[in-house]
């Protein structure tokens, strides 16, 4: 008798199952791997992706491509969130993380194929983790934060490093200055919003500058700004949150009702109103029409003026400021900008001090700001507000010039890597050497340390150590350089214990990266192996996928399930 | 068998046109066992400590990757309704334990698989019925005498952190082994931190709270008396020591009345004063805020412009919670009572918190609410990818509803498979003193128990036939000897590899709880006996009504 097949699940559910399932995986990561493969390092090459919108991306930043590639491969996407969450913990060192995973798996591949029990494999790597983590901290160099002088020195070389993979790698030192001194301007919490970052399309690279202070492009403005001061000296700034143009004052004002009575009354009221309103106009006799509409004014003319007295020299606010109030500032010697960013704003009053305020009742010293000078210039085809020399200049801003809108979306992303890297590199001051420099390192310990090892870890430990390799071979193979030759070299410095040997990209051949200043924060380096042996643990210790169909589809039931035919 | 012509003469008939009828050994009950193996096999694998993971995409193309079989279960959509029995069982010993679902099913399915050999040797299902429940209510005996002895009592829980730290590793060691012994001690400082000192206080599963930010290596988790925040305040104030504090569940703003209304403004001075009323009230209530003492806000709504213009004035900081039960959980961290209305709080109404600061981890902001003598204790979870935090939520889940477990009844037996072997040649034993023809499912049902050591042994790649020699022999002398997997003291040392033996769990603190067991057995039994209950299976025509509702249960975890 013929044994029907049994179906518990539903229909249309897919289910792939053991060692091959595995495999399968690990041939999907690599996939991916091949896609951003080519963009690590200094010689790396840029991939230029066109979304579903058409929209077309330049960039080298792996977790940017990745992002961008859409992968709906259950088993690639953990890629995708392992290269997001160095993004998110160090936003440098996206490439190498999701290469490192898959340069483990790789290696971890044999293995499976072999018949070794994930598991095994499994306990070895974090095991090894465990150690290369500690053997970075063991060798990471601590730099005195004590001087200032040397402090920086450090930053610069960090950034100057994570740069040096990037578009802008020709004018990395003078980006590098540029980052760690902005990030230098912001207080402890190193808070990443209170960076400015605004584009200028035209010019070359190097006119783009930084301000210490606020810049933001010149606002809508109505008639009467031309006549404005473009230039003042130690003004006083008021940070508005109220709009300075006739209107209502309040389009939700409230009535409370006692009884049902009461509000025919109300309504009676309101068409009375109305009517008084229509007649009283009809007959000319707008008296009392009149006042409401000089009240109107006289509520704005209030306010202005109290800005005014209070010495207020600049306005800026969240709402519009109508042509009524631009004039009257006009005629005052004062500067207005209203339907300012939020957090433009927001940032202009952690510059200059002050609050934001929404009324103007009691100004005092502590809710207006100042700097030391406020002016309008011309960046490129556009107008800038800028507020320079402010008290409490806690913010900065970039302006970032370049030649396409492509180009600068891709130096904003290398600078965001690069700002991320110095505010990491403050909080923590051990550095290690990069171009290879600490993988080839980690690499023999872990070689020499598998060779303590009895059964089945010895092997996947030096797996582990091998795919550590990938690092300094990517960028050899990016930079046309013979791979074999220079790791063989390098392997035999780390042997004679020189472990700041890396790859040097300009002279083709191996150098002590530390004295080079090839420099990178040690806790980039942790993360990064954090993830990728996580991610690459995930993986392998999947052995079942099962594909629910989606919802959408019809619902099959029990009757249909048992299919006794 | 083939011969057999199940179908009543015109039964068929009697139904309408594609309705479905089973009758007899043949046709329901093989096949019904058939299935519950089949969902078996999904869930072996990922049995206990070496178990491996399963990635499950669900009908929301959302990606699960875990080894927890109540979760895998719940997303695969099992339609089978003999399988569905089993994956209630292990459903219901979710909701009274939270833990060893995947035993429920394991169990059950092993008990039917040996069920149908009987059958097949001629017993009637009612028979290997009887016989199962023979077996259980001497399981059930059996089970309390070989509780291991360490003292554990309700009230001393907080004393023996130790004992209660390692119970809680066994139960995330099946989960995510090799992170288990880092985990265990994290999650119960937490609960033990939850937990009122008086014994009378209930422990309830909600207090400890997980917040999963990403980024980082697990090792990085911490774990915070108090709450933990995705957000950022309103205010410009981020930090407050010896915060006072006043909850109020309603917006932060000019008081509004439910009814839509306007003001009537009969005069031009009445227009002229209304704003500068509106901002004096705003004013005056939260400077009587400030007297009394308060310096920080949280509030279930929005915090208007105006007020938060007065509050940055008083230097009050302002935090916005947008779920209600966030709302609640902070107002119990800090003892606090929610407000439904914009006012001064009494003494007694105000919180009370050591330190609330915004902290950044990873790139995430994070509200963090300190309070060392808090009720409510989270845990900040952090991994790389988004599958692994799930994962590890799961894992924590279990273990705290282990602890809760715990706390109901902090009775130990031994685990790695050692009370299941006892167990085994326990009842190996009694079924000989038992006459009738329900010998032989007694038999069964003992032997059911040898297949949880051995799936163990075969999860982690060991011959399993001869780790169960072993332990049979083992367990004349000794009846804690269990499968252990991995000697952790030999990995800190970096020497010794990790082993795969079989050896005393009570020395290596392999604690399994009396209630998970004792529920896991009674269930998956009743499971398996309602299964072979089954003699016919009649399916109506399904009827072309409007599509059934998706269960929406299934995240809401708030």
């Amino acid at each position: 008798m013929q044994q029907p097949m049994i179906i518990i699940l539903k229909e249309g559910t897919d289910s792939a199952q053991g060692k091959s399932q595995v495999l399968s995986n690990i041939s999907a990561c690599q996939a991916v791997a091949e896609a951003i493969r080519t963009t690590l390092g200094p010689r790396g090459m840029d991939k230029l992706i066109v979304d579903s919108h058409s929209k077309a991306t330049i960039s080298n930043d792996g977790a940017t491509i990745l992002k961008l590639l859409e992968i709906i491969h259950p088993a690639a996407r953990t890629l995708v969130d392992i290269a997001k969450s160095q993004d998110a913990e160090v936003g440098d060192g996206t490439t190498s993380v999701v290469l490192l995973t898959v340069e483990l798996l790789k290696n971890s591949r044999t293995f499976i194929e072999d018949g070794m029990h994930p598991t095994i494999i499994i306990r070895a790597i974090r095991k090894a983790t465990a150690l290369a983590i500690k053997k970075i901290k063991e060798i990471a160099v601590h730099i005195k934060v004590d001087d200032p002088k040397e402090q920086r020195a450090l930053l610069e070389k960090c950034a100057q490093t994570t740069l040096s993979s990037k578009l802008i790698a020709r004018q990395r030192e003078f980006f590098a200055k540029m980052v760690v001194d902005t990030v230098l301007m912001l207080d402890d919490l190193l808070p990443l919003n209170m960076i400015g970052i605004k584009k200028v399309i035209g010019g070359s690279l190097e006119e783009s500058c930084l301000i210490s202070g606020v810049a933001f492009k010149k606002t809508f403005s109505y008639a009467g700004f031309e006549m404005q001061q473009k230039k003042l000296l130690k003004p006083k700034i008021a940070l508005l949150n109220i709009e300075l143009e006739l209107k209502a004052e309040r389009d939700n004002a409230e009535i409370r009702l006692d009884n049902v009575a009461e509000y025919q009354k109300i309504v009676d009221a309101e068409w009375s109103i109305l009517y008084d309103k229509l007649e009283k106009l009809h007959l000319a006799g707008v008296k009392e029409y009149q006042k409401i509409v000089d009240a109107e004014w006289s509520i704005l003319y209030d306010k202005l003026e109290k800005l005014h007295l209070a010495g207020v020299k600049v306005v800026l606010s969240k709402l519009p400021i109508g042509d009524v109030a631009t004039q009257y500032f006009a005629d005052r010697d004062m500067f207005c900008a209203g339907r300012v960013q939020e957090d433009d704003l927001r940032r202009t009053q952690k510059a200059c001090g002050g609050a934001i305020i929404t009324t103007v009742e009691n100004l005092s010293e502590q809710t207006l700001g100042t700097s030391e000078v406020f002016e309008e210039i011309q960046i490129g085809s556009e107008r800038y507000n800028l507020f320079t020399g402010c008290p409490k200049a806690k913010t900065a801003t970039m302006i970032l010039r370049g030649g396409s809108d492509q180009f600068i979306d891709e130096v904003d992303r290398s600078l965001h890597d690069a700002i991320m890297i110095v505010r990491r590199a403050v909080k923590n001051d051990s550095i290690v050497a990069g171009g290879g420099a600490i993988e080839m390192a980690l690499s023999r310990t872990l070689r020499d340390f598998s060779r303590t090892v009895a059964g089945k870890e010895q092997l996947i430990i030096a797996a582990y150590a091998k795919a550590f390799e990938v690092i300094p071979r990517q960028l050899c193979e990016n930079a046309g350089f013979d791979a074999t030759n220079i790791l063989n070299k390098l392997r035999q410095k780390h042997a004679e214990n020189n472990i700041w040997y890396g790859v040097d990209i300009m002279r083709e051949d191996v150098s002590d990266n530390f004295n080079a200043a090839v420099w990178e924060p040690a806790v980039v380096k942790i993360n990064a192996i954090t993830a990728a042996s996580e991610a690459a643990c995930l993986i392998l210790s999947v052995d079942e996928t099962i594909k629910v169909p989606k919802s959408s589809a019809e619902p099959s039931n029990a009757a249909k399930a048992m299919n006794m035919a | 068998m083939a011969l057999r012509v199940p179908k009543a003469p015109g039964f068929a008939s009697m139904m309408k046109e594609g309705s479905k009828y089973m009758h007899g050994l043949e046709e329901a009950v093989y096949r019904n066992i058939g299935a519950c193996k089949e969902l078996c096999e999904t869930t072996t694998s990922s049995f206990g400590p070496n178990g491996l993971n399963k990635m499950v995409i669900n009908h929301i193309e959302k990606l699960f990757v875990t080894n927890d079989a109540a979760s895998i279960l719940r997303e695969i959509d099992v339609v089978h309704p003999a399988a569905k029995i089993l994956m209630l069982a292990s459903d219901m010993q979710e909701k009274e334990i939270g833990d060893g679902t995947n035993y429920v099913i394991l169990f059950g399915s092993k008990l039917l698989e040996n069920a149908e050999s009987l059958l097949r040797m001629g017993l009637s299902p009612s028979e290997v019925i009887d016989g199962y429940n023979l077996a259980l209510k001497k399981t059930l005996e059996l089970l309390p005498t070989f509780e291991i002895k360490v003292n554990l009592t309700k009230e001393n829980l907080r004393d023996n952190e130790k004992v209660v730290s390692k119970v809680l590793q066994t139960a995330i060691g099946s989960k995510l082994f090799g992170y288990h012994e880092f985990l265990g001690e994290l999650v119960t400082k937490a609960c033990l931190t939850v937990t009122g000192s008086d014994s009378s206080s209930s422990f309830n599963v909600d207090n400890v709270r997980i917040c999963k930010i990403l980024g980082g290596g697990l090792l990085q988790s911490t774990m915070i008396p108090g709450m933990a925040l995705k957000r950022e305040v309103e205010s410009e104030i981020t930090k407050v020591n010896q915060a006072r504090i006043a909850v109020f569940s309603c917006p932060i703003d000019i008081q509004v009345t439910e009814t839509k209304g306007t003001v009537l403004l009969k005069s031009a001075d009445e227009l002229l004063a209304f704003s500068k009323d509106e901002e004096a009230s705003i004013e005056i209530q939260i400077k009587a805020l400030s007297d009394a003492g308060i310096n920080v806000i949280v509030s279930g709504g929005k915090v208007g412009e105006m007020a938060l213009h007065f509050l940055n004035k008083y230097k009050i900081m302002a935090v916005r919670l947008q779920s209600k039960f966030d709302l609640r959980r902070v107002a119990k961290t800090i003892d606090a009572v929610v407000l439904p209305k914009l006012r001064t709080p009494t003494h007694e109404e105000m919180g009370a918190c050591d330190s609330i600061f915004v902290d950044e981890i990873g790139e995430t902001h994070v509200i963090i609410f300190k309070h060392a003598k808090s009720h409510i204790a989270t845990l900040i979870l952090r991994g790389s990818t988004d599958q692994i935090l799930d994962d590890c939520e799961r894992a924590v889940d279990d273990a705290v509803n282990n602890f809760k477990a715990l706390t109901r009844d902090p009775v130990l037996l031994p685990g790695g498979g050692a009370t299941e072997i006892e167990l085994a040649s326990k009842l190996t034993e009694y079924a000989r003193t038992c006459p009738g023809i329900e010998q032989y499912a007694i038999q069964r049902f003992a032997e059911t128990f040898e297949y949880i050591p051995k799936i163990l042994a075969e999860n982690s790649g060991v011959k399993s036939t001869e780790i169960l020699a072993k332990l049979y022999v083992g367990h004349h002398d000794n009846p804690n000897l269990g499968f252990v997997v991995g000697q952790m003291q030999s990995e800190a040392t970096q020497s010794n590899d990790i082993t795969y033996e079989t050896g005393d769990v009570k020395l290596n603190e392999l604690y399994d709880l009396y209630v998970t067991k004792k529920w896991a057995v009674l269930f998956a039994t009743k499971a398996a006996c309602t299964v072979l209950s089954v003699d016919e299976i009649i399916c109506a025509k399904p009827a072309g009504g409007p599509k059934q509702k998706e269960n929406k249960g299934w995240d809401n975890d708030d």
